[in-house]
Parts: structure tokens; C-alpha cells; sequence
């Protein structure tokens, strides 16, 4: 466990992912502890259906937990009002559909829709666009833009709601599943200076271990609702990956000492 | 050639109220009674009459008919299609879906439900209803009746696929055709001066127009569009989705609380003292999406301004083509919105991903 | 008042100017026609059949300067401007014909847009059926006051009122000397096939099958309601009464006769099926006592 500071940015107390009414009591999911400081970058990782989604939105306040109270900078979810906690905190979905194909500008502005008076929002809304590269595309409608695009449009939203605040948090679930390589990079590197030039905390839910591995200090593996590990983002990782998933894994070194792991294949030999 | 830019520079509004303007002048001349000068210059009578509620005997005939009938019926044609507008604007941002339109979704015929219900039922109530308190009463049922049917489509709309507009459009149907099928039995039910009541609800007119109902849509727009007109950005928030809204900080219970109420006025009232009239409500916001974009804070005003328009338009040809007999106006807005429906569904369907 | 400075310039002073514009407004204002009087000739318009043809029948087609759609009797009615579906007026297309008096059976409407005509200054008389021949004679008296021809509308009462009681007398005499039931007749409305309306107890189609001295063999009910096939086997029907313009519009004596159930009733076997003009039926006008001599002697040849 990591040291903690004085005020938590986010605290899980005493939480239950699932009810988990079908298990007998001894397999029945434990309740588990969690605690997060501002700044800290932290991946979710875990099997499909391990109730990934599930702790995200209990750590966004957008859902009740079914046991156990979620503090977010103390306060209870029922004590945060919808438009001063979308100040502090903003989620970037895995998918979000718009209707009406509205202009990627407005859509980057909405993410300050909750702000009373906001004279700066047009310079926001421009580097928030030019911090996600999608400084090109402000007039375009989002319905005529690819997978990619859109997910960056999204990204630039949550980086025009968190733009003039500082020890907030971000809650991203897989943001990079639809997107090639040289995206991820851009969207990774983009979120993270973001974050630490306003020492937001990071929150994300990943299917891809070596992403958590490079990008994240501390990692949370879920496995069938029940929080499976709370650790560092280091070597001592892998074993635990491998019963995570079922998975032989290797480890490797990249010439930067970079650790990637990967799938160890089964190679049956005929001699 | 360096005229095109500056006419681009020209705010939509400015065109489209010219355009309302234009319109009016057209159709208050036209009509089956002809009206000269002469009886427009009544119009200090006409005034004095207002102020002390005077008999209009002093008045030309010409004038009576000018000041207390056509322009009382142009400018209620007016308002109430910018409510038909406005409410249609509501709708499709409430459901996300350009498709959806209180016609449609059930909303007029749930309005005009309550009414025929409403008329039936005084009927058979031993004590005489004073007629004042009648009059109001049936506004008041057609707006419950618009409030029930909008509740009732929200419901549905959050426990079917959410988004989906074929489920929408499904309600719809069957909403138009339980209300139906209620005034049809109400038909059955009522003796013959009650029918003639009830035939009015299906096929909409604003023919009864009067200086009192012009009063009441005119606050009740203005009344919306004050309250509203904050709202116009978090209404493009819900575009994004209920979830997401919640997440950037809209209050979307409250928000979606506070359109069904407006659009139940709007178009309760609307069914209320005009009987149903269709598809304006559809065709004016979308044209105006299709010319000005889907920004809401745009939307929602030119939506109202052209809504009025062409409910005036077609009111006029209403009046106009079978003198001296006239047609009701429903009959035209549906017969010019079904075909534009069928262009938007087949729009719609190709663009689908 | 006047200034000084300008009076010396200029054609006219103001005051001259003033008054001069004083005298056209005057004028422009006095020349249109400020007051709706009832003007010396009067300008009726008549909504209802009925109504028409007793105004042709007080001689007074002078006064008549528009009908509406039911007005069909006599033919040259039908050449004065129409205003449309009795029901379903339009204000300002009755005041486009400026009428000074509007005749009215109980089906003008909608009452909102009577109010409308009535508050235009436009003098209306309703003159409903009450579906007994008093109405007649309540309508005929009614629409000779509003024309001023009351000795012209007492001399058709008297010529009425004669015809009247020969019919009935006429119809008395048979029935004593026939001594057999009354015929069972049903009136029918068929619009469509799928809409099939008999008429039921305070019609005008069960006032002249009473006068005519037959019974409706519709029981139970009120005005025109769906009848079922089985409902039509239970009524037993002698006869089916229709309109003939009903007639024309469900298509002909077969598409009657095909009516479901009918088959199972003396009617259908025996095919019999009577029609008659529909004004002429049920309108309640002048033509009614030789209306209802018309369909005794129908009921009788049966």
C-alpha cells in the first residue's frame, strides 16, 4: 500500500462491487478499502465482466454503491451538487453518441455548460482542441468524423470542464480501444501532461496491460466483482497478471528499460 | 456579386421575420369578405372599443370583419404555430431524435382525448356547469391530457432501448390510436350537439379566434421563451446523452421535468382551442436545423418564428381556396407534413450507421 | 396656435393646414359605411334545406342572397351563392355577403362561429325541427316574421294545415281498415359498409315513420347508433327506409340488400327496400304531409 497524505482525493469505504447473491457465503465478494491521492495515475484492469465499469462509476459518483459509502474530497455523493461536482470531476465515456451532429466546438464548450458566467470559454475551448489535436476539425459536425476523431473531440471536453481547476479528476473507461497505435500514444501523452500541469488524479479503465505497465503508477485488478490486487505498476505485477487473466506471460525489456509483457505461446513441437 | 455576402451577413431571424411580416400583410388582405382602405382607418374606433368595451354597432362591416376576425385569426395562426414550433424544437431535443414532433408521439391526440372526455363528461353531470368555468375547463383537461401522454412516452422511452426512436414512434402510434379509439366512443356516447364538438378536436382550426385567446398564447410564448431562454445550452448538452449530461454538471431530472411541462402547454393548449393541427411541429425545426444547424440556442427561436409562418401560410390557403366556404387547417398542414415525413424517414434511414 | 415665423412662409398657415387635413379625414371617414343598419332590403341567408324551401315557398327569393350545401329543393336554390357545410361555416364567408338576417335549422354550427356572425351585428333565427309538425308550423310562422310576410306565411299555414289533416285523416281511415300490425320499418344510414346507423327514438326518421303510421322496429336507443347483424335479425324489419342519396352513395339496391343480416328479416326476403329524397324525408319543410301520405301509401303496397 502507498503512503497516504492527508486528505484523500477519493475514498472507498467498505465497498461491494456485486451482491453476488448466487455464490455460497464463503465465495461471497469481500468488501474492500480504497484510497486515492491527488495526482495519482491509477489503471483498472481485469477480465471482461469483472465489474471494471462498474467500480469506475462508483469511484465517478455516478452510481450508489450497494454497501459502503464513496467519499470523493470527503463528501458523500448525495452532498455534491450535479454542477459543482462536474467542476471537480469529469468522465470520458467509452462510447458516446451524439445526436443532432453538432458542431465540435459546441460540443468541447458543453463540457463548461455548468458554469454560471465563463467569459474565457472560446480561448478554452481552442487549446483544449489543440491539447487533443482537434484543432482542425472545430467547425466540422461530429457526425462526419471517424472513430478517432470523436474520441479526441470527447477527450478536448473533458479538458475544457477540468481546464481552470486544479486536484480534480479524470475517469476514463478504455478510451484507447478503438484507436491505432500512433493514437494512443497522442492521446496518452495528451492526458497526462494535461494532468500534471493541474495535478489532476487519473483514473482508467484499460484492456491493455502494457499501457497501465508505461502510463500508470498503481494498478487495480478486478476479477469476477471482487477487487483482486491494489498494487505498484512494477515487475511484481506479472504474476498476478497471469492469474488475472489465465495467462502465461513474458516479460521483456525495451531498450529504454521499459517493461512489456506478453503472451507466452504454446508451441507444440513435432519432431 | 458582392451582394451574396452581404445577404449571408443578415441574421436568419431578420429573414424570417420579415418574411412573417410580409405574410401578414399578404393575408390580411385576402379572404372572403373584401376590405377597403376605408375600414382601416376604424382603427381608432377599434381602439376606443378595447379601452371601454363599447358594442363595435359603430363599426363597417368591412372593419367588424377585419378587426374581429382576421386579424385576430392571423395573429393567433401566427402564435400558435410558433408554439407548435417551439414545442416540436423541445420534443426532438428532449428524445434526441429529429423525428419526434407532439403530433406524432400522441401528445395532441392525448390533449384532444382529455377534451372529448372532458365534454362528454360535463354533459352528463346533473348540475349545470356555468359556462365561464366550462370555457376554462376544457384547456385545463386537454393540458393534463398532453402532461399524461408526455409522462407516459418518457417512461416508455427510458425503459425501451433508450434512444430508440422506432419504440418512440411505436408509443406513438398506439397512443394516437388509444385516443382514438376514446373519442370515437365518446362520438358514440355524445348526443348530436356534442358531436360537433368532438369532430372539431381531429380536425384542427383556428377559426374561432378571439382577441382573449390571442392575449393568452401571446404571454404563454413569451412566458416560455423567458424561462427558456437560459436553458437553450443545457438543452445541446442533452444531445450528448442523459449520462454524459449528468457528468458535465445538467440537472437533467429538473431539465426534463421542465420541457415536458412547456411542451404540454404548449401543445395542450394548442389542441385546446385549436383542435389538432400536425407536423408543424416537425417540418419547422428541422428546416431551420437543416439551414442554420442543430445549436439549440438558435434552434429553438427560428424554430417559433417559422412554425408561425407556416401555419400562417397554410391557414391562408385554408381561407382562400374554397370561398366562401373555408377548409380546416389541419387538413392542410397534414397534407403537406405526411410527404415531408416520409423524405425525413427515408433521410434518416440513410444516414444511419 | 400659431407662430408667427411660420405664418408668413408657406402656402397655407398651420391652422389653415390643420383644418384642411381636419376636412379630409372628415370626409374619408364619413364616406365609408360606418353603421350596420339594417339596411331597407333585406339580405338573408338560409342554413338548412327546410329553411330554403319555405323561403321559396313565402314567395320571398327576392331577399335570399345565399344557402348552404343542403339547400338542394328548389332547383334554382341551388344557383344562389353557397356558404358551405351547414356545420362547418366560416364566418367571414356568410358576412362576405353581408346578409342582414341568417335562417337557421339546429344543425348551423360551430356555435363558436355563430357568436362571431351575431357580434358582427347579423340578426340569427334558429328555427329547429322538434320533429313534430308543430315545428313546421313554429318554422313557418318563424321565417314570415323575419321576411315581414306574415299574411303570405298565414295563407301557406292554412293551405298546410289543411293538407295536414286530410293526410292524417287519410291515414286513419286505412289503418282502422286494414286492421293489421303496423309495419315494422328500419331506417338506415349506410355510408359505408363498415358504418351501418339506424336510426333510433327522437329522430326525425321515427317522427314521419310514427306520422306515417308504421313503427320502428329499432328499439332501446337514442339518435343513430351501429347496429349489429345481430341486432338486425332481432329488429325484424317489414321494410328498410333509406334516403335516396343514401342510396346512391352505398351503391345501389344490391349493396342495401346485402347489408349483413338482412337476409334473415321479411325485409330482405322480401327485398323490400323504399327511398326517398332526403330533404323531402326528413327535412321537416313544406313538403312533409305529402311526404308522409307518400310513405303510408309505400308501407301499405308492401
Amino acid at each position: 500500500m502507498h503512503p497516504k497524505p492527508s486528505v484523500a482525493l477519493l475514498q472507498l469505504n467498505d465497498i461491494r462491487l456485486s451482491l453476488g447473491s448466487d455464490c455460497k457465503e464463503s465465495q461471497a465478494p469481500k468488501s474492500f478499502k480504497l484510497c486515492i491521492s491527488p495526482g495519482e495515475r491509477l489503471a483498472i484492469l481485469g477480465p471482461s465482466g469483472a465489474g471494471k465499469t462498474t467500480l469506475l462509476r462508483l469511484m465517478a459518483l455516478d452510481a450508489s454503491p450497494i454497501k459502503g459509502v464513496v467519499l470523493f474530497k470527503g463528501r458523500t455523493q448525495q452532498s455534491w451538487a450535479t454542477a459543482e461536482l462536474s467542476r471537480h470531476r469529469a468522465v470520458m465515456p467509452q462510447s458516446c453518441q451524439v445526436a443532432f451532429g453538432l458542431e465540435v466546438k459546441l460540443v468541447i464548450a458543453l463540457g463548461r455548460v455548468a458554469r454560471r458566467s465563463d467569459p474565457f470559454v472560446s480561448d478554452i475551448v481552442f487549446e483544449a482542441a489543440r491539447l487533443a489535436r482537434v484543432d482542425h476539425l472545430l467547425s466540422r459536425r461530429c457526425d462526419t468524423l471517424s472513430g478517432g476523431e470523436f474520441a479526441r473531440v470527447h477527450l478536448a471536453r473533458v479538458f475544457a470542464q477540468l481546464w481552470d481547476t486544479r486536484d480534480g479528476l479524470i475517469l476514463v473507461d478504455e478510451p484507447l480501444s478503438a484507436l491505432d497505435l500512433g493514437l494512443q500514444e497522442i492521446i496518452l501523452k495528451a492526458l497526462d501532461r494535461f494532468a500534471t500541469e493541474r495535478q489532476h488524479a487519473i483514473i482508467a479503465v484499460l484492456h491493455d496491460v502494457n499501457h497501465a505497465l508505461r502510463a500508470f503508477d498503481r494498478l487495480l485488478l478486478v476479477k469476477e466483482g471482487q477487487l483482486y490486487a491494489d498494487i505498484a505498476s512494477k515487475s511484481q505485477a506479472v504474476p498476478l497478471f497471469e492469474s488475472l487473466y489465465g495467462l502465461s506471460l513474458e516479460c521483456l525489456r525495451t531498450v529504454d528499460d521499459a517493461l512489456v509483457v506478453s503472451p507466452r505461446s504454446n508451441r507444440c513441437g513435432v519432431a | 456579386m458582392s451582394l451574396l455576402p452581404q445577404l449571408q451577413r443578415i441574421p436568419p431571424a431578420c429573414w424570417l421575420g420579415v418574411a412573417l411580416l410580409l405574410m401578414l400583410a399578404f393575408a390580411v388582405q385576402v379572404g372572403a369578405m373584401p376590405v377597403h382602405l376605408n375600414d382601416w382607418l376604424d382603427l381608432p374606433k377599434m381602439l376606443d372599443w378595447f379601452v371601454q368595451d363599447k358594442p363595435t354597432q359603430t363599426l363597417s362591416a368591412g372593419a367588424h370583419v377585419l378587426f374581429n376576425l382576421r386579424v385576430p385569426r392571423l395573429l393567433l395562426a401566427v402564435l400558435v404555430g410558433a408554439s407548435l414550433g417551439l414545442s416540436g424544437a423541445l420534443t426532438q431535443s428532449l428524445f434526441r431524435n429529429p423525428l419526434a414532433e407532439p403530433g406524432l408521439l400522441g401528445v395532441s391526440a392525448g390533449a384532444a382525448c382529455a377534451a372529448a372526455l372532458t365534454i362528454v363528461i360535463l354533459s352528463e353531470m346533473p348540475l349545470a356547469v356555468i359556462a365561464p368555468v366550462r370555457a376554462w375547463l376544457l384547456p385545463l383537461a386537454a393540458f393534463a391530457g398532453a402532461l399524461a401522454v408526455c409522462f407516459a412516452l418518457e417512461q416508455m422511452a427510458r425503459w425501451m432501448a433508450p434512444g430508440s426512436i422506432a419504440a418512440l414512434l411505436l408509443t406513438g402510434i398506439a397512443v394516437n390510436a388509444l385516443a382514438g379509439a376514446v373519442i370515437g366512443l365518446c362520438t358514440y356516447l355524445a348526443d348530436d350537439e356534442q358531436l360537433r364538438s368532438l369532430s372539431f378536436w381531429t380536425l384542427g382550426s383556428v377559426a374561432g379566434a378571439q382577441w382573449l385567446w390571442v392575449w393568452l398564447f401571446a404571454s404563454l410564448l413569451g412566458t416560455a421563451y423567458y424561462r427558456l431562454r437560459h436553458s437553450m445550452q443545457t438543452l445541446n448538452a442533452l444531445a450528448l446523452g442523459e449520462a454524459a449530461a449528468r457528468q458535465i454538471g445538467v440537472d437533467v431530472p429538473g431539465l426534463r421535468k421542465q420541457i415536458i411541462v412547456w411542451v404540454a402547454l404548449l401543445a395542450g393548449l394548442a389542441v385546446a382551442f385549436c383542435g389538432m393541427i400536425s407536423f408543424v411541429g416537425l417540418i419547422a425545426p428541422h428546416l431551420v436545423r437543416l439551414w442554420v444547424g442543430p445549436d439549440q440556442r438558435r434552434v429553438l427561436p427560428l424554430a417559433m418564428l417559422l412554425g408561425g409562418l407556416l401555419l400562417l401560410v397554410a391557414d391562408t390557403l385554408a381561407r382562400v381556396v374554397a370561398v366562401p366556404a373555408e377548409i380546416p387547417v389541419g387538413i392542410f398542414t397534414a397534407l403537406i407534413g405526411g410527404p415531408f415525413f416520409f423524405l425525413l424517414v427515408r433521410q434518416a434511414r440513410s444516414q444511419v450507421r | 396656435m400659431i407662430s408667427n415665423a411660420s405664418s408668413s412662409q408657406g402656402l397655407l398657415s398651420r391652422r389653415q393646414a390643420l383644418g384642411f387635413l381636419a376636412g379630409c379625414a372628415a370626409v374619408a371617414i364619413s364616406a365609408c359605411p360606418s353603421i350596420v343598419r339594417a339596411s331597407p332590403r333585406k339580405r338573408v341567408v338560409s342554413i338548412g334545406g327546410a329553411l330554403t324551401e319555405i323561403l321559396f315557398t313565402l314567395e320571398a327569393d327576392n331577399d335570399l342572397v345565399g344557402v348552404d350545401s343542403t339547400s338542394i329543393y328548389p332547383p334554382r336554390a341551388i344557383g344562389y351563392p353557397n356558404v358551405g357545410y351547414a356545420r362547418q361555416l366560416s364566418a367571414e364567408g356568410v358576412l362576405s355577403l353581408r346578409p342582414s338576417h341568417i335562417l337557421a335549422t339546429e344543425e348551423a354550427g360551430p356555435p363558436a362561429i355563430l357568436k362571431q356572425i351575431a357580434a358582427a351585428g347579423t340578426r340569427i333565427t334558429l328555427l329547429p325541427a322538434k320533429h313534430k309538425y308543430v315545428g313546421l308550423r313554429q318554422r313557418v310562422l318563424g321565417v314570415g316574421q323575419v321576411l315581414e310576410r306574415t299574411e303570405t306565411a298565414q295563407l301557406v299555414l292554412e293551405q298546410l294545415d289543411s293538407t295536414w289533416d286530410q293526410v292524417q285523416r287519410q291515414i286513419a281511415a286505412q289503418i282502422r281498415a286494414s286492421a293489421v300490425r303496423p309495419v315494422r320499418v328500419l331506417f338506415v344510414l349506410a355510408h359505408s359498409p363498415a358504418q351501418v346507423l339506424v336510426a333510433g327514438a327522437s329522430t326525425a326518421a321515427q317522427s314521419m315513420l310514427r306520422y306515417a303510421g308504421a313503427t320502428n322496429a329499432a328499439r332501446g336507443f337514442k339518435g343513430y347508433k351501429p347496429i349489429t347483424p345481430e341486432g338486425m335479425i332481432a329488429a325484424q324489419p317489414d321494410c328498410v327506409l333509406v334516403t335516396e342519396q343514401g342510396l346512391h352513395t352505398a351503391g345501389g339496391l344490391e349493396a342495401i340488400l346485402k347489408l349483413p343480416g338482412l337476409d334473415q328479416t321479411p325485409a330482405g326476403r322480401a327485398q323490400a327496400v323504399i327511398a326517398m329524397d332526403a330533404l323531402r324525408l326528413l327535412g321537416f319543410g313544406p313538403r312533409m304531409p305529402e311526404a308522409v301520405l307518400a310513405l303510408h301509401q309505400a308501407f301499405h303496397a308492401l
